[in-house]
């Protein structure tokens, strides 16, 4: 096949895949040298030098080929023979940026592989040593340290991060020692080349546990830190920062460099001098101040990439301390207020940076994020009261965007939370409360924004709230005061899909902690929850989309969960109105959030589920057999059976497996008690297993009609479930993945499927 | 030397998994963010480690454009914005926005109903991704930043498809998405105008294909169909919710009313009224007809097509159901479909490409024994047709939109790799333009100009006015100045407040020039004599003879001074200032020539 003339690149490059597979196995290579294919593949005689060569998927697939084929001595003989490496080399250069990549990993294997092998422990940190595969990928890699063309250098210092990266044998170490000083020299140049490379480079040695101990390391990053322009030393400090054992001297400096720009935008908008900056004694870095200045896109890359590094570093443990919390506080504020055009600074620089900022949406993204992040330290009062001034600015302002008031939302609840942790205190400081009342206004005019993204936000914020606070005094009595809860049920009708669904869950959460529209009526304390049960009902009826229904089936399943008083008055009613609404959804979800319900309601009436724990002793939970004849009436009249039956049969696979589960718990409760009362062979048993048939064959037409509990058990018995979970537990594509259906799809494929081919979509 | 580079991650000589970067005058930007359906492996989604390899994507990416809705353009989206972490703006014209997440949410329940895959896009994701939507009208210019915008273009295809232009300074890009140039039953033909930009990256599904008109398919259709139905059969139609699936509703509705048929058609049950409401909502992107007879008759309010309830399936006699999902792999449509099978009289009619794997692509390629679960067999003795109706311009309209545009560059993306050749070859005979068609990975570097912008002052464009000439944009006129760099702004201003501006003292520079005069007599008689010879030649000029003897044209000073070395020579000294430079020249070249023997 391969000698034919007009053979596709597609084919070519799967034949070279093919073969890098086969010849992994040493016998199997031995083999398909015998028969000179291996050369005809990979070597000069192959499609390298010829017009094949031009189609990137043929040279992706010779690499890839290659990197299969090299797991033996054998092969790297041959890869040396037939001049691969040098091929390997030149590929690294390509035109895609796939086959360029894959390359450079090909290089690092082969020379991962030459250095392994039978000799291993004797090849220690001295180069000279080396087999002459490795020394020439060595000299290589020199070479392009070297290079005037900063593509070059590039591709040297990645090789060199995946070998630091991915290698382990103490060969790295006479590797790095000999070549740091030409990486070292590359801090000499201006500008540094490739400078992205060369700090991912450097991280990688430092994270190398062969090389970590090696102080020569240490002066280089401390050298690349301050060679490198603000922007991109950025990264570099984040990683240092990380990093566990490290010189504290370089970790101060690393730290300097995040809070560089930080720094500078405080000291510019220091209304004061001697306000307390950011790194006391250190006068703004002059290439930060430039940088922040040169131009509206330079000034915020280096402001979004400070605040995205220092949001990182945050919550990790390995942070510096003591952790600047309150200058940093000061400087996120300050850079909030000059983007939103509410700081007047009196400086040059100051006023150059509120140009530049004010109306900022990506830094003022960011600004909040890091806000947010900055809710897991303390202030003082004084700031934390800033803070939540300034979130109240955003909250209100119309200038804000969707995404901005998402993140400002985001930033209060978290905020409010972390503010109200006192332990033992169970209501609200005069603060917060005072904040509470401020909000709460903004957050009613938010959710009649026309905007659906903000209506959602704000509900989504008020879930959360309601979900933490709900016992709270100060917060119910606040949220009561308000339009709120009577806007989120107005929302219960919203045209937005998503905004009735959040507007489900919020009133779910609003009224699970009893905090309704409006009192109700004190003859009728049910009268409201009736009604929004209702509501809830005909959402899961007629609602045209899928999130608002399966947002009201979980707040039923929740409802019943907790036993509310009002579904505690006649469960039985509330499970079954649910359940046929379930029963009759196009939707699986909602279908498999009723199968959800129904585990809930059979657990209430017949106990928890056995622990999954395999080490737990099996103590079996028996239920006396009047309960369990009388839980099988209920069951039955709420047509519990029917639904579950008709989900095992359903034509979405998580649906049946849901159904499979349910009824397979209830089987085993009944099993745990024997004496129920069989109906063998009634015909009753017989009509309902000859219903069941008929819906596995996909008629579903035909009712189950009413069913005795006996026959239930029966039917429960004789119904393979076992069987049929695991078939489902299998997924449904498996019969078409097998490698008999794909066998039978390529023979079919076969001249058929030529123009169908570009007709996607 | 400033350029454009543009890497494919997806879609290059490849259908699916549309996925372009383009970097131009230092902004980034990506184009579509599209999923493979053939894959159900990390091949699915494009490989954007080649982007956060860069450092932060959110600090690398000034922004992503959706050309639409259909997930080969936008199914990775939730994935890249909310897995891998792109926070910055995601541009899509409104109907994309309203209806993309309809398609993605159908999408992440097949893969998890069909395939149980759990480390899989949420509904939350889904939604949290379609807040960072930033929605765009037709041909409104939308200023992603200070310097990158972008504006739509109307490209057919599907409802709200739409064409990009990428403009930062004078640099622009036009991105085509998928597009049509011939309108169809409910949708226009795209559109757009002589923007000229330095690259068009086209799609070309369909390079060498010339198509057949769209009405024989049609008919095609509608006979099959009507056979079916009129021997008593049924007829199935898998199709996805939105799309194709309103113009075969409109064509099968208008031939029912015109051949006055009574066998029920039905859809699935919320699709109808779904894609109604967007059909309503976003009127102005349908065809002509569809608009104009809007008020008296909504198109998409069908008469003859019912909701579908799944107890219809069993029903006896023919009918026409349009059940999804598109390719027969899960849901209602698979199960009338294995209801139907065993039924020679009952017909299956594929309007779309089906992936590998699905059941559509099994009867497509001819399997009739299909191996459901539980090892049961099903036989398909139903007729199964397949009917191409997607929707992209082929070989003559690609050309018609490259001729439309006049890009400097042509990039073909979005089609196998042979075909591109062909097309390839054909733009760059009839265009004299380069054409790029990059592999997937691959990176094209255009070098571009550098353009850079400069004001000019008022009071320089009020001394042009002055002049009487009222500026014409198609006749370009000379303008004279003096250019100033200060702040970084370049601004072409008058040479008086250039001075003054800059605080710089005036400077006169005057060119001069030696010509010999043969003429033996004094200096003030050779003076005189140039004066009386020019005054009759230069009519029009101010000449003048200077009491110290020197004659003056204008601001050009002739003075006549005596040879050291031959006395019957006398030199004249002519200078002149820049402004008068011609007259300068034509002075001294006129008495370089000598004067006329006096009579």
């Amino acid at each position: 096949m391969l000698k034919s003339q007009d053979l596709s690149s597609r084919i070519l490059s799967f034949s070279l895949r093919l073969a890098g597979i086969f010849a992994a196995q040493e016998n199997c290579f031995q083999y398909l040298q015998q028969g000179e294919l291996l050369p005809t593949l990979f070597g000069e005689a192959g499609p390298l030098g010829g017009a094949a060569w031009t189609a990137p998927t043929v040279r992706s697939g010779w690499v890839q080929g290659l990197r299969t084929l090299a797991r033996h001595p054998s092969a790297l003989r041959f890869l040396a023979a037939c001049g691969a490496v040098d091929t390997i080399f030149s590929l690294q250069g390509d035109s895609s940026l796939f086959v360029a990549s894959a390359a450079g990993q090909l290089l690092v294997h082969v020379l991962d592989l030459a250095m392994r092998g039978p000799a291993e422990g004797r090849r220690g940190p001295r180069a000279r040593d080396w087999p002459a595969c490795a020394q020439k990928i060595v000299c290589h890699i020199e070479d392009s340290l070297c290079s005037a063309a900063t593509p070059q250098v590039t591709q040297a210092l990645n090789v060199l991060t995946t070998v630091f990266g991915h290698c382990r044998g103490l060969w790295t170490q006479g590797l790095w020692v000999r070549l740091s000083p030409l990486v070292a020299r590359l801090l000499e140049k201006d500008p540094v080349p490739a400078s992205h490379s060369l700090v991912d480079l450097l991280l990688s040695v430092a994270r190398s546990s062969v090389l970590s101990s090696d102080r020569g390391l240490w002066e280089t990053l401390a050298q690349t830190l301050s060679h490198l322009s603000p922007t991109q030393a950025g990264p570099l400090a984040l990683g240092i920062l990380k990093l566990q054992d490290c010189p504290q001297a370089l970790r101060t400096q690393a730290f300097g460099i995040l809070l560089q720009p930080l720094a500078c935008v405080l000291e510019a908008a220091a209304q004061a001098p001697g306000t307390p900056g950011l790194l006391e004694g250190a006068a703004g870095d002059s290439m930060t101040v430039d940088t922040l200045l040169s131009s509206k896109s330079a000034c915020v890359g280096l402001l979004c990439c400070a605040l995205a590094h220092l949001g990182l570093l945050q919550p990790l443990p390995q942070r510096p301390s003591p952790w600047p919390q309150v200058p940093l506080l000061g400087a996120v504020v300050t850079i909030l207020r000059l983007c939103s055009g509410s700081a007047a600074p009196t400086s040059d620089v100051g006023g150059r940076l509120c140009a530049i900022l004010v109306g900022c949406g990506r830094v003022q993204r960011a600004a909040l994020d890091f806000l947010g992040a900055l809710s897991q330290g303390t202030g003082p009062q004084e700031l934390v009261t800033q803070v939540f001034s300034i979130l109240l600015e955003y909250l209100m302002s119309p200038e804000s965007s969707s995404m901005v008031l998402k993140k400002a939302f985001q930033a209060t609840l978290r905020w409010l939370l972390s503010s109200s942790k006192t332990p033992g205190c169970c209501d609200l400081d005069p603060h917060t409360q005072q904040f509470l009342r401020e909000l709460l206004p903004v957050l009613q005019k938010r959710l009649c924004s026309p905007c659906w993204e903000v209506r959602d936000s704000g509900l989504e914020f008020l879930t959360q709230m309601t979900r933490q606070w709900g016992g709270r005094t100060g917060f119910r009595q606040a949220l009561l005061a308000s339009e709120v809860p009577e806007l989120t049920r107005q929302l219960l009708r919203d045209p937005e899909s998503y905004v009735r669904a959040s507007a489900v869950t919020a009133t779910g959460q609003l009224s699970g902690w009893g905090l309704r529209a409006t009192p109700a009526s004190p003859e009728r304390p049910g009268a409201q929850q009736e009604s929004l049960l209702g509501e809830l009902l005909h959402i899961l009826s007629t609602d045209s989309e899928g999130f608002p229904r399966r947002a009201a089936m979980q707040v039923c399943t929740e409802w019943l969960r907790d036993g509310r008083a009002d579904v505690a008055e006649d469960p039985e009613r509330f499970v079954a109105g649910v359940l046929q609404a379930a029963s009759r959804d196009l939707d699986w979800e909602v279908r498999a959030q009723g199968l959800e319900l129904a585990l809930v309601f059979l657990e209430q009436l017949l106990g928890q589920r056995g622990s999954r724990c395999p080490y737990s002793v099996g103590l079996p939970e028996t239920a006396p057999p009047g309960v369990l004849a009388q839980a099988l009436q209920v069951l039955c009249r709420v047509q519990l059976f029917e639904f579950a039956f008709r989900a095992l049969f359903d034509c979405d696979r998580p649906v049946a497996q849901k159904s499979c589960d349910l009824l397979l718990f209830l089987r085993a409760k009944a099993a745990s008690c024997g004496s129920l009362q069989e109906a063998g062979d009634s015909p009753s048993v017989a009509s309902v297993e000859a219903t069941l048939q008929r819906w596995q064959a996909g008629e579903q037409g035909q009712p189950l009609g009413y069913l005795e509990p006996g026959a239930i058990v029966a039917v429960l018995r004789s119904v393979d479930l076992e069987g049929l979970r695991d078939t489902l537990a299998e997924s449904s594509d498996h019969v078409e993945k097998s490698p008999q259906s794909l066998l039978q799809d390529v023979l079919a494929a076969v001249g058929v499927l030529g123009e169908n081919e570009a007709d996607c979509y | 030397m400033p350029e454009i580079r543009v890497t494919p991650l997806g879609a290059g000589q490849d259908v699916g998994r549309s996925c372009i970067l383009v970097s131009i005058a230092g902004k980034n930007v990506m184009l579509d963010c599209g999923m493979h359906m053939g894959f159900s492996d990390d091949r699915r989604f494009p490989d954007f480690s080649y982007i956060t390899r860069s450092g932060r994507l959110t600090d690398f990416l000034d922004c992503v454009i959706i050309s639409h809705f259909h997930l080969d353009h936008c199914g990775a989206l939730p994935y890249f914005s909310e897995m891998v972490g792109y926070d910055g703006p995601i541009y899509m014209t409104q109907p994309t926005q309203a209806i993309c997440p309809i398609l993605l949410e159908d999408y992440r329940k097949i893969a998890v109903d069909k395939k149980g895959e759990a480390n899989f896009f949420t509904s939350q994701m889904i939604k949290d991704c379609m807040k960072k939507v930033v929605a765009v009208h037709l041909h409104q210019t939308v200023q992603v930043d200070d310097e990158l915008e972008i504006k739509a273009y109307y490209a057919g295809h599907v409802l709200g498809a739409a064409m990009f232009q990428i403009k930062v300074g004078s640099e622009s890009v036009v991105y085509t998405g998928d597009y049509n140039m011939t309108p169809d039953r409910h949708l226009g033909a795209a559109w757009i105008d002589k923007c000229r930009p330095n690259l068009l990256i086209t799609e070309s599904t369909y390079a060498t294909t010339i198509r057949d008109s769209k009405r024989c398919r049609e008919r095609d259709f509608l006979k099959k169909v009507h056979e079916t139905v009129e021997r008593g059969g049924k007829v199935l139609i898998p199709v996805f919710a939105l799309g194709r699936a309103q113009e075969l509703c409109i064509l099968l509705e208008t031939f029912w009313e015109r051949m006055d048929l009574k066998a029920p058609i039905y859809f699935s049950t919320g699709l109808t009224e779904k894609a109604n409401h967007y059909y309503k909502l976003f009127i102005p992107w349908t065809n002509q007809k569809i608009r104009k007879t809007f008020v008296q008759r909504n198109m998409f309010e069908f008469k003859h097509i019912k909701a579908f309830d799944r107890a219809f399936a069993d029903s006896p006699g023919p009918m026409v159901v349009f059940a999804t999902p598109g390719m027969l792999h899960a849901g209602q449509s698979l199960q009338i479909f294995r209801k139907w099978a065993g039924n020679e009289k009952n017909m299956v009619i594929m309007p779309g490409y089906c992936v590998q794997g699905t059941v559509g692509h099994k009867i497509l390629s001819g399997q009739r024994k299909l191996e459901m679960e539980g090892r049961q067999v099903l036989e398909v003795k139903m007729q199964v047709e397949y009917m191409s109706f997607s929707a992209h311009a082929d070989a003559k309209g690609i050309m018609q939109l490259v001729g439309q545009a006049e890009p400097e560059n042509v990039l073909l993306v979005h089609g196998e790799a042979k075909k591109m050749e062909f097309l390839k070859q054909k733009i760059e005979q009839e265009f004299r333009v380069s054409c790029y068609m990059p592999a997937n990975g691959e990176t094209v570097t255009l070098p571009t100009s550098p353009s850079i912008p400069v004001g000019i002052s008022l009071g320089l464009l009020k001394r042009e006015m002055a002049q009487g000439l009222l500026p014409d944009a198609k006749k370009p006129r000379l303008l004279h100045g003096t250019l100033i760099m200060k702040d970084s702004n370049l601004r072409l201003v008058s040479s008086e407040q250039a001075l003054k501006e800059l605080g710089l003292a005036e400077h006169q520079l005057r060119f001069t020039c030696r010509v010999h005069l043969h003429d033996t007599r004094k200096e003030q008689e050779a003076a005189a004599r140039v004066y009386s010879h020019l005054k009759s030649v230069l009519k029009d000029h101010c000449v003048q003879h200077l009491p110290d003897g020197s004659v003056t044209v204008e601001s050009i000073l002739i003075q006549a001074a005596a040879h050291s070395e031959d006395p019957g020579t006398k030199v004249l000294l002519v200078s002149w200032t820049y402004q008068d430079e011609e007259l300068g020249s034509y002075l001294t070249s006129l008495l370089k020539k000598g004067l006329p023997q006096a009579s």
